[in-house]
């Protein structure tokens, strides 16, 4: 039995930011807004840059819009002050990597202008874009979404998107990996991380993957190996969770265009959950100029330590 | 006035990475006090152990390692303010994600050491040498060093016809 999630509001959704967007490029407000258009198959969408008015018709907001377009600023994170403001269609999820981007530095808020998205949830897979939205078919971080509607942006629609309760997977999976015995949780690693091509998909969709020269891609000293064998695949996983631990913000996009299926996201919600019981951290809205681990305190927790 | 050295059937690598202004000093007033302790140790000196990146623990293992000792200077003594609060921090969370996937965390010891305290750190070094000892060698990166490239894997019949025909 599968129940449908009402996705009905995002054709309002639709219309709104076009309207917002045709309104900011006319009025000179934004040279530029990133967002969502329809691809070629049906149904499905794909990330679009726009630049003048008459395009914000090709803007649009389906389950299908899974893509986190954070990543475009960061990688194109030199070039906006001087190409101006720009504008940027978010999901919850999508704005706190731009909060944790803002809070490193790497972006200013005066430099954006955010079109915030009542998101009821998104599609977990891409492969059949124009599915309906269920129970099953949505995304395993729309189940733990607390972002339903993202705050603080500068213009968002006034729809209410509905918000089932669902079982948290990620959660429930974590937990049963933490009640196995230290050789189990090895052999479930070895077995996921083998699968790996080191093809770093995960790291070039990774908002906060943004170093100009990647440790692991240094060869003198040479700290992970560059091969996809078993030795060199368990140090970068393990390197990218250290990496990103107090500041994922939990997009689940390297999940998503992992080709292999390798549940890298629940590394990340790991880490995230044990920064939040050592040092009440957990990705926001807020911007915080210190993430957890560029920050301590005098009080933190040495009990493991002689 | 000698002791006599026992033998044993294994001899842990441990890899100590230590910070140069408490514990290697604490580490040479031991030697200096003319202390014993396990010659197991193989110690790494550092600025402090804020420069201790997590990565460094992992190639230790990877590279044959048992067993891996951090130590540096107690909260509040750090040559460089604040190096040991972040190393204190970062380590609080590798730990927890060395956990989940499956290292076992008894092979893995942090502690302060300071530079008057070469008896503290004679303890340190002999407790993780003897409780690894006890473990016995860390297998798991050993094996996963040794593993074939994935697609090099002879994991069916086809391919193992395939093979025996080159």
């Amino acid at each position: 039995m599968t129940h449908a999630i009402d996705t009905s509001i995002y054709s309002a959704v639709t219309d709104a930011i076009r309207g917002e967007a045709q309104r900011i490029l006319s009025e000179g407000q934004v040279s530029a807004v990133v967002g969502y258009a329809a691809a070629r198959r049906k149904g499905s969408a794909q990330p679009i840059v726009i630049n003048q008015a008459d395009d914000a018709a090709k803007l649009i907001f389906t389950p299908a819009c899974v893509n986190n377009l954070a990543v475009y600023l960061t990688k194109a994170k030199k070039e906006i002050p001087k190409t101006g403001k720009i504008g940027i269609v978010v999901k919850g999820c999508d704005l706190k990597a731009l909060v944790g981007l803002m809070g490193e530095s790497q972006l200013k808020r005066e430099n954006l202008y955010l079109i915030g998205i009542p998101c009821a949830g998104v599609l977990a897979s891409t492969i059949q874009p124009d599915k309906e939205l269920t129970h099953d078919s949505i995304a395993s971080k729309c189940r733990e979404c607390d972002v339903h509607l993202p705050t603080g942006c500068d213009f968002l629609p006034s729809q209410q998107p509905g918000t089932p309760e669902l079982e948290k997977r990620y959660a429930a999976e974590i937990a049963r990996l933490e009640t196995m015995t230290p050789a189990e949780r090895w052999k479930y690693w070895k077995e996921q991380f083998s699968k790996c091509i080191k093809c770093y998909a995960c790291r070039q969709v990774c908002p906060f993957c943004f170093c100009e020269q990647c440790l692991c891609d240094r060869n003198k000293p040479q700290m992970v190996e560059t091969t996809p064998r078993p030795a060199g695949n368990f140090a970068w996983h393990v390197v990218r969770a250290m990496h990103l631990a107090g500041r994922c913000a939990g997009c689940a996009e390297c999940e998503r265009v992992c080709p292999m299926d390798i549940p890298l996201n629940l590394l990340n919600r790991k880490m995230a959950k044990e920064l939040k019981e050592l040092f009440e951290h957990e990705a926001g809205l807020e911007v915080n100029e210190k993430g957890p681990l560029a920050s301590f305190s005098e009080k933190d927790d040495q009990s493991f330590i002689k | 006035m000698h002791v006599e050295k026992q033998k044993h059937d294994f001899e842990p690598k441990i890899i100590a990475f230590v910070c140069t202004w408490c514990t290697y000093a604490g580490a040479d007033l031991a030697g200096t006090s003319r202390m014993q302790y396990p010659a197991n140790v193989r110690v790494l000196k550092f600025p402090c152990t804020g420069r201790i990146d997590p990565v460094f623990i992992l190639k230790a293992f990877q590279q044959g390692a048992d067993g891996v000792l951090v130590s540096g200077c107690h909260p509040g003594d750090c040559h460089y303010i604040a190096g040991n609060f972040h190393a204190r921090r970062r380590f609080a969370a590798f730990r927890k994600l060395l956990e989940f996937v499956g290292v076992d965390l008894n092979r893995l010891q942090f502690s302060w050491v300071s530079a008057a305290e070469g008896g503290k750190w004679v303890e340190v070094v002999t407790e993780l040498t003897e409780r690894v000892r006890d473990m016995g060698p860390m297998q798991e990166f050993k094996e996963l060093a040794m593993e074939e490239q994935w697609s090099g894997a002879i994991n069916t019949p086809e391919l193992q016809e395939a093979y025996n025909q080159i």
